[in-house]
């Protein structure tokens, strides 16, 4: 094989070629890049944003919850020295009540509305560090540290907000309407809507949240904890098991301590679902982009068979001749990832971030990682390789006398 | 001798075997010039496609300058085309994206000689054949005459030991048809090049030293 030759006639027949050939074969090229690119990231920016709601809105990064047997975690010297831990930003540790809400919008008993939803207690100034509810309030406010007879509820308990399970939820309840929950011990109480959130989770969406205080005066405790959640910087994410060892050294050990990632059960088979169809999407993009490679070199090579035919004549090897035609093809696969690199950078990822897509599992945008963008150049590679390899093998093998004179 | 023929049969096999050649035996000198003729179908070209090593023949032997060259792989093929083989094709066969210099170096830069030494040969070649001042046009800016001599600068650039022609001037005017076979004669006699062409222009024979007639696959005298 002479690489040099396989350089030089590679360059030429693409410099003097067909320019109109040369600039459709790279268009196609990019844009059978930016499918690749392109359906990979829609994909990770859905599971992204899965996993963002659930960390944000439900489980923060690490949730603690009581020993087996146990009710409530009831070490308080611990939970307070979770925030101690260097890398901890936060941690929040709730109440969690099964209770049965009810409204009666005409103070009659007639047409009430009723439906059983947790209700959690938060320690506002700590659950704002954590999780981002108190940013999703679509009507009213979030809590104050020292409401008692005030609460927050989810779009879908209230109703009328643009929920998913509007048959479900109160029927359209507001800021100022007044609901009653029977706790789980029996106990009732009256409460007024402060605020009304929205976070397009639609499990957080079904909660409603009152304050540590009044949540300890109903179930007549103190200092205790069903669960605590734990938020780490952010440039900790992946860390989380070092940070439960840690936790456990403060003394919950015998506590039921679980990642974000281990209680996503859903979301988790979704993300799951989601790599999988992006991977077989991929995977037929990258066959796409090969045959489109293979039939651009076949149409080349047919062209161009009295040549090989003379090529050969005068001596040159068959490896030669093939390798010529896959450096046009990886040409073609490279020029394409650069052109197609740069418009997803440069052209669909800043419009994707201004304008994300509105997805039920929140707000969606392209998840570009450099791991898709290797994975992707060396799939096109790989394609333009093969693409280019098989019609050059198959033309060069026929004989001297059938490619000259046909 | 450097092309001895023993006994070279070709038979196109199919539903009706054709027997292109049957066992033709002939030699030729170093140096000479001679030309194949022969009536459409006569068996000229076959030969030549053998001898060129651009075809299988059915039996028998070709020894080429001491090498009997039948039992030869593919690869062996290649290589003994390239250093010791140069043809002409009768329709141009230039590639249309190099010029009329790159046409010509390409067989010496698939021997791995230098890229200085390569351009200067085949500047050198061109010259030769009266091509000096078009060495950077590209086959679509020059005629059919012009063509051909970088087709023959090409396959004379390696130094080869025969000049294989097919029907070089099949495709040209008179003028250009008897400027290359001057160039033949030129090149025959200047420098030894051994030359085998197939022709069917009875006039060729007055540049050539000796003439081999085919018939119906058979080596004849002249008229029979």
């Amino acid at each position: 094989m002479n690489i040099k030759a396989s350089f030089f006639l590679a360059r030429t027949t693409i410099l003097r070629g067909n320019k109109g050939t040369l600039i459709m074969t790279i268009l196609i090229m990019t844009l059978a890049y930016v499918n690749l690119i392109f359906i990979s990231s829609v994909f990770g920016g859905i599971v992204e944003a899965i996993n963002e709601q659930s960390i944000k809105n439900l489980y923060s990064n690490i949730v603690i919850a009581p020993a087996d047997d146990e009710v409530y975690i009831e070490n308080k010297y611990a939970m307070d020295s979770i925030d101690t831990i260097p890398g901890i930003v936060a941690s929040s540790a709730h109440y969690i009540n099964n209770t049965l809400i009810s409204y009666d919008a005409n103070n009659d008993g007639n047409d009430v509305q009723r439906g059983k939803w947790i209700v959690k207690s938060v320690d506002v100034e700590d659950e704002i560090r954590v999780t981002q509810i108190s940013d999703s309030m679509i009507e009213g406010e979030y809590l104050d540290s020292n409401d008692r007879d005030k609460i927050v509820i989810g779009k879908e308990i209230a109703g009328g907000h643009g929920g998913d399970l509007d048959y479900l939820s109160l029927g359209g309840v507001y800021v100022g309407d007044e609901i009653d929950i029977k706790f789980s011990n029996g106990i009732r109480r009256t409460y007024t809507i402060k605020g009304i959130f929205s976070t397009k989770n639609s499990q957080a969406d079904q909660m409603a949240f009152v304050t540590t205080k009044e949540m300890e005066s109903v179930l007549g405790v103190y200092n205790l904890a069903s669960e605590v959640i734990v938020k780490i910087n952010d440039d900790e994410l992946g860390q989380e098991e070092k940070y439960i060892k840690q936790i456990r050294q403060t003394g919950l050990v015998d506590e039921d301590i679980k990642t974000w990632k281990q209680l996503t059960g859903f979301t988790s088979s979704a993300s799951k679902s989601f790599t999988m169809i992006s991977i077989i999407l991929g995977a037929i993009g990258t066959v796409v982009a090969g045959v489109t490679i293979f039939i651009i070199i076949f149409v080349s090579i047919v062209n161009k068979r009295k040549q090989i035919g003379i090529l050969k004549a005068i001596g040159m090897k068959e490896s030669t001749i093939i390798l010529s035609f896959v450096m046009q093809a990886i040409f073609y696969a490279v020029i394409g990832i650069i052109f197609g690199v740069s418009i997803i950078l440069f052209l669909i990822r800043p419009f994707f971030i201004n304008n994300p897509l509105d997805f039920p599992v929140g707000w969606v945008s392209l998840k570009i990682t450099f791991n898709i963008i290797r994975i992707s150049n060396i799939s096109l590679v790989i394609a333009a390789l093969i693409g280019g390899f098989i019609p050059a093998f198959r033309g060069t093998k026929e004989s001297i006398l059938d490619t000259i004179w046909g | 001798m450097i092309i001895e023929v023993k006994k070279l049969k070709k038979t196109y096999e199919g539903r009706v075997p054709t027997h292109a050649l049957k066992e033709v035996s002939f030699g030729v000198k170093e140096g000479e010039f001679v030309a194949l003729m022969g009536r459409s179908g006569s068996g000229k070209s076959t030969l030549l496609h053998q001898l060129g090593l651009l075809d299988a023949p059915t039996s028998g032997e070709i020894i080429i300058d001491g090498t009997n060259v039948i039992d030869f792989t593919e690869k062996q093929k290649t290589e003994f085309r390239l250093k010791k083989l140069g043809y002409v094709f009768q329709a141009y066969a230039l590639l249309p994206e190099l010029s009329a210099l790159e046409s010509v170096y390409l067989p010496l830069m698939l021997t791995g000689v230098s890229k200085a030494e390569y351009i200067k040969t085949a500047t050198e070649m061109l010259e030769k054949v009266g091509l000096g001042e078009r060495i950077h046009h590209l086959p679509k800016e020059m005629s059919g005459g012009e063509q051909q001599r970088v087709a023959i600068a090409r396959a004379l650039v390696n130094k080869p030991a025969i000049l294989f022609a097919d029907e070089p001037t099949a495709n040209l005017d008179s003028e250009s048809s008897e400027t290359i076979l001057k160039l033949f004669k030129k090149l025959n006699k200047d420098i030894g090049q051994t030359i085998i062409m197939v022709t069917h222009e009875p006039d060729d024979k007055k540049h050539v030293n000796r003439v081999i007639w085919l018939k119906d696959g058979v080596i004849r005298p002249e008229g029979t």
